[in-house]
């Protein structure tokens, strides 16, 4: 009895791996795919944190100074890098709003001509900004940045008169400002970039290759070999999942110390064996996402669409390129849906910030059950559709 | 060049599409569905940040203080923190994403006309949000302080608070935003949504759609036929061309009509410019099916090539003024950024056509290229 169920088993694992090997051999063969399969965990990873800010840097800012007083250039010097830049001086105001209209300009300041006599005076100075506001958020920054600039200045002026009549500025009773930036001192982009972009090149593998390889058997019709074979529906799928995996694994480790580590210098605070242990959990969550969809979907055309379907909307929605904390609530909810939302936060928790699985453990709790969840559905649709 | 057998393949490829109701119904559904959850989600906009507050003065003043950050919108307040110990754990798990330390004797420094120094901790993974909350956060800073400035010198002096305030704001700064005066979001994201989701849709339609002939083995019916390279090509991009103009239509009604972005420029013009833009997309579904052989290839080298490039270089999250050098070289060869300039100056800026005639140009030279180039790629021998 035993011993029948011992060959059982060995039957069983033998058949898993002959699978397995067929799918390995079946990515290898496509050079094209495995050419863009390295091309985006390096270079495309390294565009993406080389050149990409999403801050507001260096606005480009146009000078209108009807003044050109020592007050007025002393105003105008602090508008520098890294928020603003001067790139030009418009000469007359309707040239000024041309450059804004062409997109040359962002914001043109403009100082009335009686600027530095109203300073001496004591009468407020007024000084105008025009901001281009197409870029809803940016032309906000860029308002609160200019506030800041002449609020600070304007205290410098006043404080510097008052000091001469006796006011003492420095033992004011004024906020000392004394912040600090944790797991990115120095607001490097490059960091999260690259982060991002790597957790969203792992999405899209892992979404797309294994439902694009199960629906490719149903259009060429070998799922039928594979249906008379004894084979069951887990020794089916799983071989496919397994294989993307291991190419997606490997991809992500030559990303993290070639591109990640070795270019942008990222210290890697947490376990890396937690981090692939993590990812690879968060793959085979994914990659259940994408078989379910080749259970609905009857040709690649249809995998392709429901794909962009289903991987934009979580790609931009679960924080990987913007704050999720402004969503609307109900999107927010939503979003718990989406495995890549707890994957940000373990990802970024354990590669930047060091946790472990003390603090993240319920992220991953969650992950788990929402995977198993999606890849049991996925299982059960797969026997389905046969029937 | 022969329009019959044009429109025999054209009309071939339009029975195809229909008769797939999956798909011909997803190539409408997926662009509508995108600019939706996209449009009410997508925002770049930073507020209720998590925060948490560690009192150590407990004093009138300290919980005012603490209030102005309570009370913003900014700020989604989670609570008092005994302990700057705990703070760690609070900030690793993203309970919270900004903290603020009021050391003791708050209250009893400033009264009596002492600096005090609030320390701030602020996550700093997503360094946008951690910029703009450090902005946030001086800025309340020095209300406070202006307040407690004005409040001390009007005392020490003697003079009136009004008198004080304006001797501590010698230069007035007045804004005038320009475009989008009440500075929504949603007006300026609706529009460059349009170019995002043209960007990814039109080039995966092409590129199943040609590559599937080549794996399904159905394209050597093509080369045995007497139907040209070109005739092939121009018929069978000409049916997804024609569902990627419907689809720009119902985005502009959708930007227009469910969003209210304002559209203040010409509508022909407009759609003229966004057929140059989409013949671009369509042709870069072309090319990347020429080089691939099967529609798994062609779905990775679409979405790589068009979404995150349309994403990071078009400057629908970030102007390319801002990117560094590289990155605006990269912006600058991708077709993408022409017609975020075209968009907005149609929809917010009102400019005509004098404007921006150069992008449309450019966007027209990209598509010729592309199509040229899809044209010298596609043989109608297998190589092997």
């Amino acid at each position: 009895m035993s011993s029948t169920s011992s060959v059982d088993l060995l039957n069983w694992l033998r058949r898993l791996h002959v699978m397995t090997v067929k799918e390995f051999l079946q990515l290898l063969r496509d050079a094209v795919l495995l050419i863009f399969i390295a091309y985006a965990f390096t270079a495309d990873i390294y565009l993406a944190g080389a050149g990409v800010s999403l801050q507001l840097r260096e606005a480009a800012l146009v000078i209108l100074d009807h003044d050109k007083s020592a007050s007025s250039r002393e105003l105008l010097s602090r508008f520098m890098p890294p928020n603003f830049r001067i790139t030009g001086e418009a000469s007359h105001p309707r040239h000024a709003m041309d450059l804004l209209d062409q997109g040359d300009a962002m914001a043109v300041i403009d100082i009335g001509p009686a600027f530095e006599k109203s300073l001496i005076s004591q009468e407020p100075a007024t000084v105008q900004i025009q901001i281009d506001t197409t870029n809803s958020v940016l032309g906000f920054l860029a308002s609160s940045y200019a506030q800041q600039i002449t609020g600070k200045y304007g205290l410098e002026i006043a404080l510097k008169k008052l000091g001469a009549a006796g006011g003492n500025a420095a033992t004011g009773p004024v906020i000392l400002d004394d912040h600090r930036v944790w797991f990115n001192p120095n607001q490097n982009d490059a960091w999260f970039m690259s982060i991002s972009e790597l957790l969203t090149i792992i999405t899209l593998f892992s979404v797309l290759l294994p439902g694009a390889a199960m629906v490719r058997e149903k259009e060429r019709g070998t799922v039928e070999q594979l249906l008379v074979a004894p084979l069951s529906a887990f020794q089916i799928m799983f071989p496919k999942v397994l294989a993307m995996t291991t190419v997606i694994l490997i991809g992500c480790a030559i990303s993290l110390s070639v591109v990640i580590a070795g270019i942008f210098h990222v210290p890697i605070k947490g376990s890396l064996t937690l981090f692939f242990a993590v990812t690879a959990l968060y793959v085979f969550t994914t990659a259940g996402l994408g078989l379910f969809i080749s259970t609905i979907a009857r040709n690649l055309a249809q995998v392709g669409m429901m794909t962009v379907l289903v991987f934009t909307p979580m790609l931009f929605l679960s924080g990987a390129w913007t704050p999720p904390e402004a969503m609307p609530a109900w999107m927010r909810t939503v979003m718990y849906a989406s495995p890549l939302h707890y994957y940000i936060d373990t990802g970024f928790g354990i590669l930047l910030k060091g946790a472990g699985m003390d603090i993240l453990w319920d992220e991953v709790l969650e992950m788990a059950l929402l995977g198993s969840v999606i890849f049991g559905l996925g299982m059960w649709r797969f026997r389905k559709q046969f029937e | 060049m022969n329009i019959r057998r044009i429109s025999a393949v054209a009309q071939k490829e339009w029975r195809e599409i229909v008769r797939d109701k999956v798909f011909f119904s997803l190539a409408f559904i997926v662009p509508v569905a995108m600019m939706i959850l996209l449009g009410y989600g997508l925002s770049m906009d930073v507020e209720n940040i998590p925060l948490t507050i560690v009192d150590y003065d407990r004093s009138a003043l300290s919980r005012d203080y603490a209030y102005r950050f309570i009370g913003s919108r900014y700020f989604d307040f989670k609570g008092y923190t005994a302990h700057e110990h705990d703070l760690r754990v609070l900030l690793t798990d993203n309970r919270v994403r900004a903290a603020i330390i009021i050391p003791p004797d708050f209250e009893k420094n400033l009264l009596a006309g002492r600096p005090s120094a609030v320390q701030t901790l602020i996550d700093g993974t997503f360094p946008f949000r951690a910029q703009t909350t450090k902005g946030y956060i001086i800025a309340i800073n020095s209300a406070v302080s202006m307040d407690f400035m004005t409040d001390h010198l009007s005392r020490t002096k003697g003079i009136s608070i009004q008198k004080a305030r304006e001797l501590l704001h010698p230069v007035i700064l007045e804004t005038r935003y320009l475009y989008n005066q009440s500075l929504k979001s949603i007006w300026s994201l609706a529009p460059k949504l349009i170019m995002l989701i043209l960007m990814i849709s039109p080039p995966f339609l092409t590129a199943l759609g040609v590559v599937r002939e080549k794996e399904s083995g159905s394209i050597y019916n093509i080369y045995v036929s007497t139907v040209s390279r070109a005739e092939f090509l121009i018929g069978k991009i000409f049916p997804y061309l024609a569902i990627s103009l419907v689809n720009a239509v119902i985005l502009f009604l959708l930007a227009t009509g469910l969003f209210g972005a304002p559209f203040k420029g010409n509508v022909i013009v407009f759609f003229a410019s966004t057929l140059a833009y989409v013949c671009c997309t369509t042709g870069i579904g072309l090319v990347a099916s020429v080089f691939v052989r099967t529609q798994t290839a062609a779905m990775i080298v679409t979405s790589i090539i068009t979404l995150v490039p349309a994403v990071l270089y078009s400057g629908v999250l970030i102007p390319v003024f801002s990117l560094e050098k590289t990155a605006q070289v990269v912006a600058h060869l991708l077709p993408a950024m022409y017609y975020t300039n075209i968009v907005t100056a149609c929809f917010m800026k009102g400019t005509g056509i004098a404007y921006f005639w150069q992008d449309v140009l450019v966007l027209a030279g990209y598509a010729a290229g592309l199509m040229i180039l899809g044209y010298l790629l596609f043989r109608k021998r297998t190589s092997s």
